[in-house]
């Protein structure tokens, strides 16, 4: 691992752990059993940068690399998956589109606030009948004047609930196919956003996912990122960087249930001797450490390449694959080797086994992301 | 106000005993790190600057640069390998010699100890090398700058010092809760700080005074100290189970 990393990566990883198993690790059960945002220790990690990692310290932001990210990431799932989530939409795809996509001026207008962790974003693409096949969104921006007359429906919106920057994929020519989808911005407190009512998930549940309706809700056209039919690049460029942040959730909470898997295998008598001795435990805790390393590796590989400039798609598409595979596998035999106190949540692993599953589908299924990494193989036909 | 504050690069990991001081198997000592905060505060609320000062090998340039993320202002670290095996004594010779170069200052301050060696000597002893006024196991800091008073628990009581700067304190890990760094103070630390390496040579020290030379005090070895430790089962209803619990802290003299 250490390969990769630099002295700077080390400082970051032992600074986010201390913060978070003191300011998240009491309360992570508490939030996701009830559901509950945590202002009190978001405000404490917008203060401290988290929520502008690798934007310019010009611009608010902390001035950090991919590596780093990935590493806060990890470690902020590794306690609390649910806040990870936020962390990283928020950063990945609000954030880094704006800066990669926005004008000067529209930079300056949303990314200081959003990087300080005062304002919070999201990223509405899906609808209720576009997910995977993100060109078939429905969602509309029609001129009207000088502004855009939104109307869309978007759903699963991860932060919605809290969100006060929006980047909506909608389609600004209809009639233009893939071509008429562009990226408007849309601000909380306008007049017709509507916030929805917030999902009853079974994992990531301290995140408000909601959806979010946009009702003849006008944009002015300065709000719209890059050109007209920009939208679905602006889309991959967003998912791509996207990708090594739910890459690196999913390595952390692969991590925190390697260690319980561990921890209780120490502890855990049967048939007179810690479970740990027995070959069956050791056969589940060897697969787990090596699938954790290897998605590790994968991830911060997919950084390290970012942060040099070179290309990245294929190996941050493998990274996400494999590390949400690893995530959900490596959760099931920590649930396997707490037996039927696995399954309660008296353990923290019920908890880390219902967040992994989703990380095979947000951000791109695992089946979509075999799609991106077979034309990279293979080449586009 | 420039207040100079001594830190130390611990050993955290020691595989099967064996010391072997990597950057990943070292850390900024967590008792250093109240005494480091205390100096941000006073600097906040004085003005001037906060120095950090470590002996060890380059291996500890990353504990110091944690230092800068938190809001030092400049990092100096004395590293010769003429230094290697320095007991306390030749530890805080090295220091005083440090702290000097690096005059004039207001203040000197040290945690109460360290999380490796945790001998407590090194603060007094470079105060007392420096001929300056201290006070250890500081839990408050008050007063002026030609006049600072300053609090220290000791034994039930509270005593209250009055000193003139220049002087020394040993801050006690309750005076402050160290404060996380920001994110991009990191990136700024290590990417754009300097850490300022100084030799013996250049601090004019005499080589024989310092290191394994220079160091009365041997440790003749050291080994893991294997602790027995027992479970036993107390039965019975929970009013049994008390009485019985009692009963046995009672006679091994733990309570009672």
């Amino acid at each position: 691992m250490d390969l990769l990393l630099e002295e700077k990566h080390r400082a970051v990883r032992q600074s986010v752990r201390r913060f978070c198993d003191r300011e998240l690790r009491p309360i992570a059960a508490q939030i996701d059993h009830e559901a509950r945002f945590p202002w009190e220790v978001v405000e404490k990690m917008g203060r401290l940068g988290y929520f502008g990692i690798q934007v310019p310290q010009t611009l608010g932001g902390a001035g950090l690399d991919a590596i780093s990210y990935a590493i806060i990431i990890e470690e902020i799932s590794r306690v609390s998956a649910a806040i990870g989530l936020c962390v990283s939409v928020h950063n990945s795809v609000a954030v880094y589109p704006i800066i990669a996509f926005g004008s000067p001026v529209q930079i300056e207008r949303w990314v200081p606030s959003l990087a300080r962790g005062e304002k919070i974003g999201a990223f509405c693409l899906t609808e209720p009948n576009a997910g995977s096949d993100a060109g078939g969104i429905e969602a509309t921006a029609l001129a009207d004047g000088e502004a855009y007359r939104v109307n869309a429906n978007k759903v699963f919106v991860t932060n919605g609930g809290i969100a006060d920057v929006c980047l909506i994929f909608c389609r600004t020519d209809p009639a233009a196919g893939h071509r008429g989808i562009s990226v408007v911005v849309a601000e909380r407190g306008t007049g017709g956003f509507v916030v929805g009512d917030l999902e009853d998930l079974c994992g990531m549940r301290a995140n408000p996912v909601c959806s979010i309706r946009l009702n003849d809700c006008r944009v002015s056209r300065s709000s719209r990122l890059a050109g007209e039919g920009m939208g679905l690049k602006i889309g991959l460029a967003a998912l791509d960087a996207g990708r090594i942040g739910i890459g690196a959730q999913a390595v952390g909470i692969a991590q925190a249930a390697l260690e319980e898997g561990v921890r209780y295998a120490r502890q855990r008598q049967q048939f007179g001797v810690p479970i740990q001795r027995h070959q069956a435990i050791q056969t589940m805790i060897a697969d787990m450490a090596t699938q954790v390393d290897a998605a590790r590796l994968m991830v911060y590989r997919a950084a390290a390449l970012k942060d040099k400039g070179r290309p990245f798609s294929k190996e941050s598409a493998m990274a996400k694959l494999f590390a949400s595979e690893a995530a959900t596998h490596v959760t099931d035999l920590a649930v396997q080797i707490h037996g039927g106190y696995g399954y309660s949540k008296s353990y923290p692993v019920e908890r880390y086994y219902r967040d992994a599953r989703v990380t095979r589908i947000y951000e791109g299924t695992s089946e979509i992301h075999r799609m991106v990494i077979a034309k990279s193989v293979m080449g586009g036909s | 106000m420039h207040i100079i504050v001594c830190i130390k690069s611990v050993v955290v990991d020691a595989p099967r005993g064996k010391i072997v001081r990597t950057a990943d198997k070292c850390a900024l000592n967590p008792f250093d790190r109240p005494a480091l905060e205390v100096a941000l505060q006073l600097k906040e609320r004085h003005g001037g600057s906060v120095t950090v000062l470590s002996m060890g090998p380059p291996t500890a340039e990353p504990t110091l640069r944690e230092a800068l993320a938190v809001g030092a202002d400049r990092a100096v670290l004395l590293c010769d390998p003429a230094l290697a095996g320095s007991d306390t004594l030749a530890t805080s010779t090295a220091l005083c010699a440090g702290v000097r170069s690096l005059a004039p200052f207001d203040l000197l301050l040290f945690g109460t100890q360290t999380s490796d060696s945790d001998t407590g000597q090194v603060g007094s002893q470079t105060a007392l090398m420096l001929d300056l006024p201290m006070v250890t196991g500081a839990v408050k800091i008050d007063g002026t700058l030609d006049c600072l008073s300053v609090e220290r628990k000791m034994d039930g009581f509270l005593e209250i010092y009055e000193l003139t700067p220049p002087a020394a304190l040993t801050i006690h890990s309750s005076a402050a809760a160290p404060s996380d760094p920001a994110l991009g103070n990191i990136a700024v630390a290590f990417d754009e700080m300097p850490v300022e390496t100084v030799s013996i040579r250049r601090l004019r020290l005499d080589p024989s005074l310092v290191g394994e030379v220079g160091s009365p005090t041997r440790v003749l070895s050291m080994k893991p100290i294997k602790k027995n430790r027992a479970c036993r089962w107390i039965e019975g209803t929970p009013a049994v189970q008390a009485d019985a619990l009692v009963r046995q802290l009672v006679d091994a003299g733990l309570i009672g």
